[in-house]
């Protein structure tokens, strides 16, 4: 592995994917030539830089320098790369060689074949965008499907509720088509198992932050379809690449189009468009959307919603106010409302293909594709489409740059480009991962030592953990344990430790939201905040608990947990050889003594289970009298463990 | 936290507190008992408070119909009393309150509400985050402030109280009651037990062990927030909670903001010390496809409003003892956008509802909205700091009187917004 290598890389994938729409769209060599150019740049730049070729080395983590031992190491790596150890993990890193885990994490390339059984039966993971627009039907699509098909009288309510249920999955059977709760399932389902299960452990964590970094929402009808692929095509690829990249990616994606509503800003500042030839295509489009309607289509929602987007004209700045705040610069990154405004300017006409088959926009949109829109400028790039006839001609100013009128697509990708690299980026970016990985008030040393990698390394996502697990601050003993789970995180960790068997993803998600995280809902393009006061107080503080309860007492339907199987089915002597065995498998290299002093004073005062079969005894009817047998009592001790504040943290 | 301690270990609690187990028949059996103990605590003002997320179009809510600029900036999102469909409630003959908000209009005629309008922060951040940051930490130019201001206007009660003090219906802590003083988050109240099926015995005994694990660790946020769990669980009847019966002819719409105000209810009406509630409806931030009469601001406001009738008249004999007021990080432009829609503003509108407020009333500056006369050329100016209004509710209401801390780096003036 070099370092030339390693940088080419990223370098070469934004050019592959280029080309494929150069060919057909735009053919813009020079483009790809200076691309090519600054690519041998960067790495002769490199080459000879001590500080940047050593991020491409092989790793070599300092923490014997900071008093670690090899299985101090590796747990605390565990603890903030993984969603958890599992039983015996430590070791197998220690034997592995933990820089060699490490490199191996960074590169993520594990064939995981236990995630690929257990995902074997899913149906929509593959899909793309035009397949999933036009099969998986949200309600209101559902209904006006049965009621086009006579399933239901319009202005009725329905009689019959199960042969009316019936006959609607039967129809929609014969048509192909599936609800689309389906397909939301299997996108929380897939994250649930590939936490849990994956070996690329490092790629499912940074999965998690970069989709929450740059976050959108299944509460958004516009963008709920979009979802699963928006994880899989614009984060999951790029979590360790280039930040660029990945940011590019998520502007040009559906999901994000229609989430910060940018699908929908437009501009009439623009030569293409002949007022009055639009207002006749709106016209004509108009009418055949009725028709369709009157007719009920069931595609009539579709048109209605394409002739909408094609009607309405006007700039929206929500996706260019969050890039800057939320995605880039930081809310004090020092850009202005004006600069807000001319990027939402820039970004006019981004938008995505008509994906529903047989609207009139589609029509359109094949015949243009037919011409190469009369090689006015317009892109198209898998379902990403650039309206030229929708973009802002006029120049522009942004954050003290000139832009020259007549821009074009490529405006856009600049500005997004000034973005990814502009120095209060580096900072924000860094902040973010220290605080994800570290403490949840990381050093400003540790947060500059990291930006610097990025800017250095044009945004190289790798470079800066490299850097990160390099640095004394990550070894410090203070942000040991320091952060606390998420409710996701510790629910995956909890399956981890335990090695359990999960058959119901879906219950794990109902946890996950009672505990205060309802994953791929969070409203806010901000997504999850990521500190500990934000996720514990008392109520969410009590489901944890409960978590830890019902999980280890196998009440939650379809998680089947072995416990005795862990101790190698040794029946452990005694409640308090119990604590002192699932403690060591739960929270490997931590100090439990204490904890187990504690529990074990509860579980074996005699008193106490005299009180426990006395009560029992008294009330016989009102509660069921429970047999404290060894077994029951192992699961509750694994469960207080569980729910312990101990395993709060990581 | 002294205080409070000592009075659970004296008062009721101490029939918990005196044994891990307890041997007690059940966790429920128990917590019946308690409730008839804390009988005796007098009855206390209550504060509930609405955040209305995403930033409400206070002029679509509460519309200043006589100004023509409107009626231009808005070609098909302007509404009035005069128009035919979607015809507004007229409230002084310059305001328009928008027809989904008809449960709130009685209010309003019997002089119960009160609408502030022209209200929002100095800050003039459009964005979200941080627009709802300021508001709730009641420090529009710090980020660094700790605690929010409904956690120090607890503080400032000045008087003992219950793990209940301050609850918001949220599954995680508002900001607004981030701080030092007790303040529980809970999404359903059947929650508040450490629960399980058909074994509650063995429930105590865990219950137990985690009491004292929490009590034991080193990490301070899960210390704190382990002790007013099992305080709060320990108070919660959760049988009265799951066989509530709202007063008879309520119905609480089934929507997030009716289940949480119920909720709210709930607790007020078992005396269990609440004083301050928090509770959020979601849906405001309209970019698209607005809607006048129709569509998703109408849906939301009839949902708003829906719920809030709903709960008023739930409170019955409790009215006089609530003031619930509402808040909304801020406006939206006074112009629609391009999409059917508003975008980020400045400037919106809040209701205040109770027996004690001087309402009947739209309190304003709001001049003209020619061009020359917005923020930036395009926003309602915010001509009321939010924290006028809020102290107006806290001074009266909470008998609070300590603008310093409540709000520190203000020393603007309070609104009169209350009787008396």
């Amino acid at each position: 592995m070099t370092s030339a290598n390693d940088l080419c890389l990223p370098l070469i994938k934004p050019f592959l994917s280029f080309s494929v729409l150069s060919k057909t769209y735009s053919m813009n060599w020079r483009r790809i030539y200076k691309r090519l150019i600054a690519g041998v740049c960067l790495t002769l730049v490199f080459a000879f830089s001590e500080k940047g070729a050593e991020n491409y080395r092989s790793v070599k983590i300092p923490y014997k320098k900071y008093g670690y031992t090899d299985r101090q190491a590796a747990a605390r790596l565990l603890d903030r790369f993984s969603f958890g150890a599992r039983p015996g993990e430590v070791d197998a890193v220690v034997n592995m060689g933990i820089n060699k885990w490490f490199e191996q994490q960074l590169e993520g390339t594990d064939a995981d074949t236990a995630v690929a059984t257990r995902l074997a039966n899913f149906k929509t993971l593959g899909l793309d965008n035009e397949t999933i627009v036009n099969t998986y039907l949200d309600g209101g699509q559902i209904l006006r499907f049965a009621v086009k098909n006579g399933l239901v009288n319009k202005d009725s309510v329905q009689g019959d509720k199960k042969a009316y249920q019936e006959q609607l999955k039967n129809l929609m059977q014969q048509m192909g088509l599936r609800p689309l709760q389906e397909l939301q399932n299997e996108l929380i389902n897939q994250k649930i198992i590939r936490a849990a299960y994956s070996n690329n452990q490092l790629h499912e964590v940074l999965t998690d932050f970069w989709f929450n970094h740059f976050n959108v929402s299944l509460t958004k009808p516009q963008c709920q379809q979009f979802i699963l692929t928006y994880e899989r095509d614009a984060i999951r690829p790029y979590v360790t690449g280039n930040f660029s990249d990945m940011l590019l990616a998520t502007a040009k994606h559906p999901a994000m189009l229609e989430f910060l509503d940018n699908a929908s800003s437009v501009s009439d500042k623009n030569k293409l468009v002949n007022k009055k030839v639009e207002a006749v295509v709106q016209q004509q489009l108009q009418k055949k959307a009725d028709d369709m309607q009157s007719a009920g289509s069931a595609i009539a929602p579709f048109v209605q919603q394409a002739v909408q987007a094609r009607k309405v004209q006007g700039l929206n700045e929500n996706y260019a106010r969050e890039i800057m705040e939320l995605h880039t610069l930081g809310v004090d990154g020092g850009y202005t409302q004006a600069d807000v405004t001319s990027v939402a300017r820039a970004l006019t006409g981004w938008s995505l293909r008509p994906l529903a088959k047989d609207v009139p926009a589609r029509n359109v949109f094949e015949k243009g594709l037919q011409n190469n829109f009369g090689n006015r400028g317009f892109v198209v790039e898998k379902d990403f489409f650039f309206r030229a006839d929708k973009h802002d001609d006029d120049p522009k100013t942004i954050l003290g740059k000139n832009f020259p009128a007549n821009g074009g697509y490529k405006e856009g990708e600049e500005v997004i480009n000034m973005l990814a690299k502009h120095p209060s980026t580096a900072q924000f970016i860094a902040k973010k991962l220290a605080t994800r990985f570290v403490s949840d008030t990381p050093s400003v040393s540790l947060v500059n030592k990291m930006a610097e990698t990025f800017r250095k390394t044009d945004g190289n996502i790798k470079a800066v953990l490299i850097t990160m697990v390099n640095d004394r601050e990550f070894w410090n003993q203070k942000s040991v344990r320091e952060k606390v789970k998420s409710p996701f995180e510790l629910a995956i960790s909890a399956i981890r430790a335990t090695n359990a068997d999960v058959q119901q993803p879906a219950q794990v998600f109902n946890w996950v939201n009672k505990m205060g995280q309802k994953i791929y809902y969070y409203q806010a393009p901000t997504g999850f905040p990521d500190r500990a006061s934000y996720w514990i107080n008392t109520g969410a503080l009590l489901n944890r608990m409960n978590f830890g309860l019902a999980f280890a007492t196998q009440k939650i339907p379809g998680i089947k947990v072995d416990l005795a199987s862990l101790n190698n089915n040794h029946e452990p002597e005694s409640a308090e050889d119990a604590l002192k065995v699932y403690s060591n498998i739960f929270l490997p290299e931590r100090d439990n003594t204490e904890n187990i002093k504690r529990i074990t004073a509860i579980v074996t005062d005699r008193s106490v289970l005299q009180k426990i079969s006395d009560a029992a005894e008294k009330n016989k009817e009102a509660v069921t009298p429970v047999a404290i047998n060894n077994h029951s009592m192992i699961s509750q001790v694994a469960g207080i463990i569980i729910g312990s504040p101990e395993f709060q943290r990581k | 936290m002294t205080n409070r301690r000592a009075f659970m270990k004296q008062g009721a609690m101490a029939l918990f507190a005196s044994g891990i187990v307890g041997g007690i028949p059940s966790f429920i059996a128990r917590a019946a008992d308690a409730n008839k103990l804390f009988m005796p605590y007098k009855k206390k003002k209550v504060l509930v408070c609405i955040f209305q997320r995403g930033a409400m179009d206070g002029l679509m809510a509460v519309t200043p119909y006589t100004d023509a600029n409107l009626k231009q900036m808005r070609p098909t999102l302007f509404m009035s009393p005069a128009a035919t469909e979607g015809k507004q409630f007229d409230l002084d003959g310059r305001f328009g309150l928008h027809p989904a908000f008809d449960a709130l209009y009685p209010f309003f005629k019997e002089g119960r509400l009160a609408i502030v309008h022209g209200v929002g922060s100095p800050n003039n951040t459009r964005s979200h985050f941080d627009a709802q940051d300021y508001m709730e930490s009641g420090t529009p130019f710090n980020k660094g402030t700790a605690s929010g201001w409904l956690n120090r206007a607890v503080g400032l009660l000045g008087h003992d109280a219950t793990p209940f003090r301050a609850v918001s219906i949220t599954s995680a802590l508002p900001r607004s009651l981030y701080g030092d003083n007790e303040a529980v988050a809970i999404n359903n109240l059947q929650d508040f037990a450490i629960q399980m099926k058909g074994n509650p015995i063995a429930a105590n005994m865990v219950a137990g062990s985690f009491e004292e694990l929490y009590d034991q660790t080193t990490n301070k946020l899960l210390n704190r927030a382990g002790k007013e769990s099992f305080d709060a669980m320990k108070m919660l009847n959760v049988n009265n909670i799951k066989n509530y019966q709202p007063t008879a002819g309520v119905v609480y719409p089934n929507s997030p903001l009716g289940n949480s105000l119920k909720q709210i209810a709930v607790l007020i009406k078992m005396d269990v010390g609440l004083e301050v509630a928090f509770a959020e409806s979601g849906g405001w931030d309209t970019h698209f496809n607005q809607g006048a009469a129709n569509g998703t601001f109408s849906r939301n406001a009839k949902d708003f409003s829906d719920s809030i009738a709903a709960f008023w008249k739930d409170m019955n004999a409790y009215q006089d003892d609530v003031t619930l007021m509402t808040m909304t990080e801020f406006g939206r432009t006074a112009a629609q956008n391009g999409t059917g829609g508003t975008d980020h503003g400045r400037a919106s509108c809040a209701f205040i509802i109770g027996n004690d407020v001087a309402g009947g009333k739209v309190y304003n500056n709001i001049k003209s909205l020619a061009k020359e006369d917005l923020e930036d050329g395009r926003d309602l100016p915010v001509s009321i700091d939010f924290r006028a209004s809020f102290s107006s509710v806290a001074n009266n209401h909470l008998k609070i009187n300590n603008n310093r801390v409540l709000f520190p780096d203000w020393d603007g003036y309070t609104l009169n917004l209350m009787k008396g």
